[in-house]
């Protein structure tokens, strides 16, 4: 579903990923996890090309991103949810999740607001479609920026760090949203400091340090059995 | 000489006529500078090159020149442009609203620019990553919410405006200055009469002013950060 090849991106003289090759399978639940300044965020961010890539080819759902309108039809498949959210603030929560939908795909109002209802009923707010995002937690907030991501239908979700910028008591919410969306079988791309979900969802963990790919494998080998000494130092932190 | 405020009352009607075309003349200005600087403001943000030296050049211009200069300049450019022999009648009307007009849209394109800017990055980023395009993400996401914040500044440019507009009197335009002056001189009552138009003035100020308070605290209601 989504291939990487060679792929660097650098900030001036920074190198922030140095050759990065990886293959994400269709409805994989890929976890990457890594220190803070390895560039997982990066790596993500390049995926909907977010970030310009400064060499290397990404090819997502058949499609090589080479080009803006590539680009644009690519980012239509593949929903994004950020660490601090970017609800549109001068829209309620169904506008926000229903926006897209109306001026990309060109959805009806009435049948883009029955599956904005809908998502927001799967997220559990179905009593909040009329706030705005100034009136929901930092949880809520989160929730409705899933559900406004899956109202385009993707097929590839990427989650960058969705629970970092939460207090602890939310976090919860959050992450059950996202595990049932992986039980349904969503392809997800998950940039993560929990380990409990990366154990427990994921289909296949990433550990990424400066700018490459230490080790991947299935998450019951990389925590418990790491290789990598890089790893191990990480994990033993962490764990 | 006696100061005798009578000249300056029977003088009412015609300084509400003039103060009148002195807020039409502002609005006029107001309407082109605001077009224009939609445009200025997106071109100087643009990737292209070629655009943002257009908007730079024309904001350059615009700020950097005396608005006097420009009225006379925009006065005697036009029909020379335009090739007329002769001008039309209200000639200077036009000559004058496109001028504060041409020149607002400098300052106004500036505000609109810092305005789009102040929004966060993650907003236009979320909007591209629904697959939004450029445009589409300026008219529904980053737009609205710059349009919110660009109000007071809006507002001093508004008030800015209102007052240069007695400049307008060079081209022989009777808004409320040019008349202002022109009773001071047959009446020989030049006190009372230039503060009853700074009086005139200060009420349509306060106008905009109440006005730009009112579209704060309407926009500002989904917003309580």
């Amino acid at each position: 579903m989504i291939y990487v090849k060679n792929l660097y991106k650098s900030y001036g003289k920074l190198e922030v990923l140095k050759g990065i090759d990886c293959h994400i399978r269709e409805k994989e639940v890929v976890v990457v996890i890594g220190p803070s300044g390895s560039g997982k965020s990066t790596f993500l961010r390049c995926l909907n090309k977010l970030e310009e890539p400064t060499k290397g080819e990404i090819t997502v759902d058949g499609i090589v991103l080479n080009s803006e309108a590539n680009v644009n039809v690519i980012r239509r498949e593949v929903g994004m949810v950020f660490q601090r959210f970017n609800l549109f603030p001068h829209m309620t929560a169904l506008q926000n999740v229903v926006l897209a939908p109306e001026i990309v795909r060109k959805t009806k109002k009435a049948e883009a607001e029955k599956i904005g209802l809908e998502l927001l009923a799967k997220v559990g707010l179905s009593d909040k479609a009329g706030e705005y995002p100034d009136r929901l937690s930092g949880g809520q907030q989160q929730r409705v920026a899933i559900a406004r991501a899956l109202a385009m239908k993707p097929k590839i979700m990427l989650f960058d760090e969705t629970t970092s910028a939460l207090d602890p008591e939310m976090v919860g919410e959050v992450l059950a949203v996202m595990k049932d969306l992986a039980r349904e079988g969503m392809t997800m791309v998950v940039v993560t400091h929990e380990m409990g979900f990366a154990r427990e969802v994921g289909d296949r963990v990433i550990f990424m340090d400066e700018g490459i790919i230490m080790e991947e494998g299935e998450p019951n080998q990389v925590f418990e059995h790491p290789k990598n000494p890089r790893t191990q130092a990480f994990l033993s932190k962490i764990l | 000489m006696e100061m005798n405020w009578k000249a300056a009352i029977d003088s009412i009607p015609i300084l509400n006529k003039a103060a009148l075309l002195t807020l039409e003349l502002t609005a006029g200005a107001i309407a082109i500078g605001v077009v224009i600087a939609l445009f200025m403001a997106l071109a100087r943000l643009s990737k292209k090159r070629i655009l943002r030296a257009v908007a730079i050049t024309y904001i350059d211009f615009f700020r950097g020149t005396p608005l006097l200069v420009q009225i006379f300049l925009v006065y005697f450019l036009v029909p020379r442009l335009l090739n007329w022999d002769t001008l039309p009648e209200n000639y200077q009307y036009f000559a004058g609203v496109l001028a504060m007009g041409l020149n607002s849209g400098a300052y106004i394109a500036e505000i609109f620019r810092a305005g789009i800017q102040s929004i966060d990055r993650g907003q236009s980023e979320a909007a591209r990553s629904l697959g939004m395009s450029h445009s589409q993400s300026m008219r529904y996401v980053i737009l609205p919410q710059a349009f919110k914040r660009v109000i007071p500044p809006l507002g001093n440019e508004f008030i800015a405006l209102l007052k240069d507009s007695s400049l307008l009197s060079i081209i022989a335009i009777q808004e409320l200055f040019y008349s202002g002056k022109i009773i001071a001189g047959r009446t020989f009552q030049p006190i009372p009469m230039y503060i009853a138009v700074a009086l005139y003035y200060l009420l349509m100020t306060q106008l905009i002013s109440q006005w730009v308070a009112y579209m704060e605290r309407r926009l500002g209601k989904n917003d309580l950060r």
